[in-house]
């Protein structure tokens, strides 16, 4: 045993130390790019780059846990060894890496390209305090409901333009043994999404967020509660026991067949394409009472240059080019969502029926603007959803629970 | 030999331990426990705060999450002694017993605990799921089919139910560990006397299993103050449904990793300090109280 | 017939024990769409596992996994041991002290100093390298190892070390050829229970490996549950490979660690 211990720990020891590695190329700039999402994304479009610049090597590192990917990237970029480039999580969560000073601010004159991004769009990878840029916007997402067009022309059915329609429809494929809407309420998080693609309209979008902002008026507003009662209403139409129903459970009745529609962002197109090759996607904005629906969207994160990297020069080039239309329609192709980058138009068809709706109807996604304070007002509300659906608290309550949380930080 | 030579190399003996554990598990979190003294930027230390991060975590919106999450913990851990360790302590009086199968079953109960807890969580979600969970579909017809983790009411009995089947093997080993240090003639002698196995039981065996014991009453208190990883697989960082199994472990989860608040380092850390404080504390008083010399 | 409700009792808590990990490997076995069809059914083929290897090259984390364990569970236990005999067995001053400061460790959340471990690894060189992850691993064991240790040293009779002194052995030779023949339950115990949470963490690699052929079995895991989490039949087939090695692993520690320490100390 003892003899066993000690050539153990020799193992150990040698096998432990530190080998050293060899660079085959001395002459290759290599960038390090950290994100989360599907790998293999990453090397398709980054080889791109590659061909074009043949002295950069960009090494991509998807983290897929994307939880631990916070705690990853703040610990790295605070160290010697993190990467050059790193995705960004949008607005609130960026803010602790830009007042630690990890982030490298981006200039037009770096990064041409920024100059003709949305405001809205760079809003989300701005700091706060110093209203600069520290990030390429990524992409765009939009809150809609992806429905299964068999399902449909079996019962009969085509995407409701009323209320009332959405409503009957919704009883018929009930009736048929359907579950109408594929929706977990286990996730929380899923849920400020859900009620904001059935009552963004109902609240009146944006004109109404920024009079929230403008303290002028509450989330207690009738018609913010109405809107996120639209869960209530809808209860009967989500699969049973839905505040025990799990996100993955919910993508699981849709993509099985088992469900009609699926409320959530546009990242589940790619998802139902991957996971479900025989199910034909449609997607609708639902109408709400009072007429057209509005369709929620949001930016996704950025791309951020890390401020101790050693190839500041490249990796800003670098930086250029993802925020060049080549890369716009780059990404939109390859991972099948909207591009931040502005003029791009998507080559797939669904793709594009959603950016004409998000043009003419678009609106923010509201939960985004109120993440800040700690606990978040965005989780105090998820929480306070959750109970709502869970019938132990009104949509009224639920709605005071978000300003009392709001008038925190606001 | 002198007596102050022994006790010298009583340090001696302590001293590989107290350098590896004191450079890697003290001195990191140490450290992090200071933190909780500064304001912060992110990961930047900015300027002395005083208290003001502990005066945060009196504030309204964080202590109406402090107090039920600690209720929480301190269900499991009650949940953990009725359920998780009487069986364990039954399950190791009962294999000592037995002849045949003995490490195969002891195997069987052990098994849950190699699972890595994401894995549980995620095997478990499945099982319980309300839409496909195998678990409901055979208790459908009996009419018994529950949202078990999606219910609040039932959310937390079966956090407990889980937590048992994952850990039964430790508290059984460690009793089976110590009941076979005990000299079999001390019952046979008390079988002589006429005493029963119920009464050979309750008055030999016992009272020799009560240093067992204390080490899994405080072990079990340590675990059920202190468990993520399996509450973080099953309910979320939020502890779904509607917080009904939010822990302090889930707590410090949330305000140090997902708030996006710049603080977030500062208010963690004096989280930290409480949850230390009250853990810390309460064993070292259990320490006291279930060592005592009867 | 009470033995026999024994019997009965013992046998049907270990079906429930085995239920769900039986579901999993059934599941394994089976088509996705069959599953949610019908939660369970007859296996049907191997078709997942060969998916499941091909996607997820779990063999190149597999040997740092078996490395980092190894290493680290070796150091934490020796180190303990040593520690645990003066706390469990003699008097000297600041004993209630030390094992207070040992158990200090166990009561604090482990994040909470990967910021402060993540400067001092760096300072040491050692981010991006196994040792350091043998390190943090086999110090994080210590409070555990330290407590129990020290719990079942407390437990031997006090004869021995009596009848030790009156031999005339020193300390050292006390604690090597009377204290550690009969601890050896417990330090079985104490290196399979330290095994498992070390082959399952995932979240210190994450944070400190950069070089991906440096990376454990865990956060290959992580890979794949992103990947495959609708793909139930893939990830089951996956989920049971990883559990297979600490499964064989625990069937032969149950018998060899017991039966090999004692054996092999005994000498």
């Amino acid at each position: 045993m003892r003899l066993a211990a000690v050539v153990a720990l020799a193992i150990a020891v040698t096998a432990c130390a530190p080998s050293a590695t060899t660079r085959a190329a001395q002459d290759k700039v290599t960038l390090s790019v950290w994100g989360w999402g599907p790998e293999a994304n990453y090397d398709k479009m980054f080889a791109e780059y590659e061909k074009l610049n043949p002295g950069i090597d960009v090494d991509a590192r998807s983290f897929t846990t994307s939880t631990e990917y916070d705690t990853i990237l703040s610990t790295g970029l605070a160290g010697d060894s993190g990467p050059d480039l790193a995705w960004l999580r949008a607005g609130p969560q960026l803010q602790p890496l830009v007042e630690a000073g990890r982030l490298l601010p981006l200039d037009a004159e770096d990064v041409p390209g920024l100059a003709d991004f949305d405001a809205g769009v760079l809003r989300a990878a701005t700091g706060d305090k110093d209203g600069k840029v520290y990030g390429v916007p990524f992409a765009v997402q939009t809150l809609q409901v992806v429905y299964n067009k068999k399902i449909f022309a079996a019962h009969g059915l085509t995407p409701p333009k009323t209320y009332d329609e959405m409503i009957a429809a919704a009883g018929k494929l009930k009736a048929g043994g359907v579950v109408p809407f594929a929706f977990g309420g286990k996730d929380d998080w899923m849920l400020p999404i859900v009620a904001s693609i059935f009552g963004t309209a109902q609240w009146g979008g944006d004109e109404f967020i920024a009079a929230v902002k403008a303290k002028e008026k509450k989330f207690a507003d009738p018609r913010f509660v109405a809107g996120i009662d639209q869960l209530n209403k809808l209860k009967p139409y989500f699969p049973e026991n839905v505040a025990g129903v799990s996100y993955t459970d919910a993508q699981i009745l849709f993509s099985s067949g088992k469900a009609a529609m699926f409320p959530g962002g546009l990242w589940e197109l790619n998802f139902f394409t991957e996971n479900a090759k025989d199910i034909e996607l449609g997607v609708f904005t639902p109408p709400a009472p009072e007429g057209q629906g509005l369709m929620p969207g949001f930016t996704d994160g950025s791309y951020g240059v890390n401020v101790k990297t050693r190839h500041k020069a490249e990796a800003l080039k670098f930086a250029a080019w993802l925020a060049s239309k080549d890369y716009g329609r780059l990404y939109t192709d390859t991972v099948r969502t909207f591009s931040a980058v502005p003029g791009v138009t998507p080559k797939d068809p669904l793709l594009g029926e959603v950016a004409t709706t998000f043009d003419q109807h678009g609106a923010a996604y509201f939960m985004n603007e109120f993440a800040y304070g700690n606990p978040s007002s965005a989780a105090v509300f998820s929480k306070a959803l959750q109970e709502m659906l869970l019938g132990r608290i009104t949509a009224g309550e639920a709605a005071q629970r978000l300003d009392q949380s709001v008038s925190t930080w606001l | 030999m002198a007596l102050g030579a022994r006790r010298g190399s009583s340090y001696l003996f302590l001293i590989p331990a107290l350098l590896l554990y004191s450079a890697f598990v003290v001195y990191p979190l140490f450290t992090g426990l200071t933190y909780s003294f500064f304001s912060w930027k992110g990961t930047l230390r900015d300027g002395f705060a005083g208290v003001d991060n502990y005066a945060g975590l009196l504030s309204g919106t964080f202590l109406d999450q402090l107090l039920p999450a600690l209720g929480h913990n301190f269900l499991l851990f009650a949940g953990t002694m009725l359920v998780q360790n009487t069986l364990g302590l039954a399950f190791a009086v009962a294999l000592s017993r037995v002849r045949r199968g003995k490490r195969a079953l002891q195997t069987m109960f052990a098994l849950p605990y190699l699972v890595n807890p994401l894995v549980i969580g995620y095997l478990w979600t499945l099982l319980l799921s309300p839409t496909f969970g195998p678990v409901n579909s055979l208790l459908k017809p009996l009419g018994l089919a529950m949202p078990w983790l999606g219910d609040p009411q039932t959310a937390l009995p079966t956090v407990i139910v889980i937590t048992t089947w994952q850990w039964v093997g430790f508290p059984m080993l460690l009793f089976s560990a110590a009941l076979s240090g005990i000299p079999p003639e001390y019952g046979e002698a008390a079988r002589t006397d006429g005493a029963g196995s119920w009464q050979v039981f309750w008055r030999i065996t016992l009272p020799l299993l009560k240093p067992a014991m204390a080490t899994v009453t405080i072990l079990s208190f340590i675990g059920s103050m202190g468990t993520f990883a399996l509450v973080y697989a099953l309910g979320g960082s939020n502890g779904a449904p509607a917080g009904a199994t939010d822990v302090l472990g889930l707590l410090f989860y949330r305000t140090a990793f997902a708030s996006g608040d710049v603080n977030a380092l500062g208010t963690s850390s004096a989280l930290a300090v409480f949850m230390f404080t009250f853990i810390f504390g309460s064993t070292l008083l259990l320490e006291r109280v279930l060592r005592r010399k009867a | 017939m009470r033995a026999l409700a024994v019997k009965i009792l013992l046998w049907g808590y270990a079906a429930f024990s085995m239920a769900p990990l039986l579901v999993m490997v059934l599941s394994s076995l089976r088509p996705t769409s069959e599953i949610f069809d019908q939660p369970l059914g007859r296996p049907t083929g191997f078709g997942n596992y060969v998916k499941a290897w091909t996607d997820a090259s779990f063999s190149t984390y597999v040997v740092n996994s078996a490395v980092v364990v190894v290493c680290a569970v070796l150091l934490g236990a020796g180190v303990s041991l040593l520690a645990a005999y003066p706390l469990g067995r003699r008097e000297f001053r600041g004993r209630s002290m030390f094992a207070a400061y040992f158990i200090s460790g166990m009561t604090l959340p482990a994040h909470l100093g990967v910021l402060p471990l993540f400067y001092l690894l760096e300072s040491m060189g050692l981010v991006d390298s196994l040792t350091g992850l043998v390190l943090i691993y086999a110090a994080g064991s210590v409070p555990f190892n330290v407590f129990v240790l020290t719990a079942f040293f407390r437990q031997l009779p006090h004869e021995l070390d009596e009848a030790a002194a009156l031999d005339g052995a020193g300390p050292f030779a006390t604690f090597w050829h009377v204290m550690l023949p009969l601890v050896r339950p417990a330090l079985a115990t104490v290196v399979v229970f330290q095994f498992v949470p070390i082959w399952n963490d995932f979240f210190y690699p994450l944070v400190l490996m950069r070089d991906e052929s440096k990376l454990t079995l865990p956060v290959g895991l992580t890979h794949f549950f992103g990947q495959f989490q609708n793909d139930w039949g893939t990830l089951f087939a996956g989920l049971v490979m990883t559990t297979i090695p600490l499964v064989v692993l625990f069937v032969l520690a149950t018998r060899q660690i017991v039966a090999g320490l004692t054996a092999g100390m005994n000498r």
